[in-house]
């Protein structure tokens, strides 16, 4: 826990305006107006990171000024490219400065040389995460109901006489309005926005799959699974256990990190049972996920919700290796025990 | 799809060393390139003799159409040698374009015996076929580091010909096979099953030549942008 709290300090910005040492420095080098708070002002130019064009300078900087201010400086000679959508590096091919790095800690001399990258057009993850959730939710729904144009006039708003489809609508929907909420009320996400591409992209992944699926468990002719009612209950089971899980594991990392801050913590069990698999894995909230989607596989019978888990399941194992391989790389002292994703394996 | 590696992904700048393969690897693939080049002009002496026997080009399909299989068959390894890196090209592009090829011998022309009769299946053999032997052999001097300019100018000229001319053979091909699918249900699976699953081979074949739109023109001006820069950089050299 000690470890923890130190992390925090040192990856908080740190409120330097009032630090006695800047001030007294600052009236040594101009003793002419000793009751007005005088500063060495740093210079700052801006050049494109690609034509090494000069976009902007700024003189009269104040040394403890964050890169988010000197964003917000760059905006006003350029409000085409609003704080989000600017990267601002030292190196033109070197990493982003952070938004809370301070201008006199960084390896500059009063006047910095700052590279100038475009991001792209920008949307709020929040805004993205909606719109993900939102439509699988819609379009399932219209499935289930059978809304017109889909299985043949027969068919309008007939709802399916197995009762595994309307426990399967009940779970998908369980499902989707979870993930909404936890969006807005859980989460605290460490980025703003994202590039506005990724939303198509998203989109046609997350909404396209939703309407397969539902089109195959919806049918007409869907077949109820093998093994009746046995194999319901045991899917329906996976199904909750896990998504209790991802609840429980969403809640964690939720607590890890203090309101409107951005830190990163190693995540450890808490008292609910369902948080002990941080124990064995470095992202248990993945794990249950997949676990979530192999239950309503099982429980639905059907094909594309089967591959929906695999393609889920690999792209989550990439994600959960990079994070992995993050908190082994930021922390020293990481548990040596957990694995990504699957415990011992993968 | 969602989150983190979109923010992630753009970190990583481009500074991958450019390494040969190691002399055993070196080896294999020139072994690799000489029987492919070999194997591709097997069909090609194939279909000429058969031309000149026949007097007449249609039917040709059926001279080598073991041939065409092995080999455009083998052009699997491709994908192999590009997943293990001794060759530097994209697996993702090098899959695509070998299983695109190796779907339309097996899966349409093999599968659909009624259209082995068209024309348009000579159109493509004889596309890929002129196409495969300048690009295996321009592997192959590549390799050994001794590629005659005729060679690699083929390989970055004739494409602007072969290319239209091999889509269009397969184009028609895919074409002429959709009512012999619609008629015999192929490869198609319909509701109900077990699995709640359904698969239109017949629609399948529709998509496959929808999507024919948007990727010809994009690969065949890389094409062209290639050429220019592959070539022209040779003339500056020599001037
Ligand atoms: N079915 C699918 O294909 C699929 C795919 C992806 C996700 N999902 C679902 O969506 C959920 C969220 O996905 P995600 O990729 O955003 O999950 P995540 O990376 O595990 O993050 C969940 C939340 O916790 C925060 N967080 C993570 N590690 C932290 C740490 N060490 N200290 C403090 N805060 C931390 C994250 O903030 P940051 O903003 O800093 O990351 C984020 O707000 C998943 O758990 C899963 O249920 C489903």
């Amino acid at each position: 826990m000690d470890i923890n709290s130190v992390v925090t300090e040192i990856n908080r910005p740190r409120a330097q305006n009032d630090s006695p040492l800047s001030s007294r420095r600052a009236t040594k080098a101009s003793k002419k107006k000793p009751t007005k708070r005088a500063t060495v002002y740093f210079e700052v130019e801006i050049l494109d990171a690609k034509t090494r064009e000069k976009l902007c300078f700024l003189d009269k900087v104040e040394p403890n000024a964050t890169i988010a201010e000197i964003k917000n400086l760059f905006t006003k000679s350029h409000p085409e490219w609003y704080p989000a959508r600017q990267s601002l590096r030292l190196d033109p091919k070197g990493r982003s400065l952070k938004d809370e790095d301070i201008l006199q800690n960084l390896p500059v001399g009063t006047t910095a040389t700052l590279y100038f990258r475009d991001l792209g057009a920008q949307i709020s993850w929040v805004t993205v995460f909606l719109t993900e959730y939102a439509g699988p939710l819609v379009i399932y729904l219209l499935f289930y109901f059978r809304v017109p144009f889909i299985y043949g006039p027969k068919y309008d708003f007939i709802t399916s006489r197995h009762s595994v489809v309307h426990l399967a609508c009940i779970c998908h929907s369980f499902h989707y309005i979870k993930r909404l909420l936890e969006t807005l009320f859980v989460h605290r996400f460490s980025h703003g926005t994202m590039p506005l591409r990724n939303i198509f992209k998203n989109c046609m992944y997350y909404w396209g799959f939703a309407a397969w699926m539902a089109y195959y468990i919806n049918h007409p002719l869907y077949t109820p699974p093998a093994y009746g009612d046995e194999q319901v209950k045991i899917a329906v089971i996976i199904f909750l256990f896990c998504q209790l899980g991802n609840f429980s594991i969403h809640i964690a990392l939720r607590n890890l990190r203090p309101a409107g801050s951005k830190t990163r913590k190693i995540p450890f069990p808490t008292r609910n049972p369902f948080t002990w698999l941080f124990l064995l894995v470095s992202c248990p909230n993945y794990t249950y996920e997949v676990g979530s989607w192999i239950g309503f596989a099982i429980m639905t019978q059907c094909l594309p919700v089967a591959l929906f888990s695999l393609v889920g399941f690999i792209q989550m194992t990439i994600w959960a290796k990079g994070k992995h391989r993050s908190y082994l790389k930021e922390f020293k002292d990481y548990p040596p025990l957990r694995s990504p994703i699957i415990p011992f394996i993968l | 799809m969602a989150g983190p590696t979109s923010g992630r992904s753009a970190e990583n700048g481009g500074h991958k060393k450019r390494q040969g393969p190691g002399a055993f690897a070196t080896a294999y693939l020139v072994i690799y390139n000489v029987i492919m080049t070999a194997g591709w002009l097997v069909i090609a002496v194939g279909l000429v003799r058969t031309y000149l026997a026949k007097g007449s080009y249609h039917n040709l399909y059926y001279s080598i159409e073991r041939p065409l299989k092995f080999f455009q068959t083998g052009a699997l390894l491709e994908i192999v040698h590009c997943a293990v890196g001794i060759v530097p090209s994209s697996v993702v592009l090098t899959a695509f374009q070998v299983m695109s090829r190796v779907f339309l011998t097996w899966a349409v022309t093999h599968s659909v015996r009624e259209v082995q009769d068209e024309d348009s299946v000579l159109l493509f053999v004889v596309a890929w076929t002129i196409t495969e032997i300048i690009r295996y052999s321009f592997y192959t001097f590549s390799l050994l580091n001794h590629l005659p300019y005729i060679i690699k100018w083929a390989r970055y000229t004739l494409f602007i010909v072969l290319y239209p001319m091999g889509v269009a053979g397969e184009l028609l091909t895919i074409y002429a096979a959709l009512p012999y699918v619609k008629q015999t249900g192929l490869y198609s699976i319909s509701l109900p099953n077990s699995y709640n699953f359904s698969f239109d081979y017949y629609t399948f074949l529709i998509l496959v030549m929808v999507s024919y739109i948007p990727l010809f023109p994009q690969l065949y001006f890389h094409m062209l942008h290639q050429r220019r820069k592959v070539l022209y950089a040779d003339r500056k050299k020599t001037e």
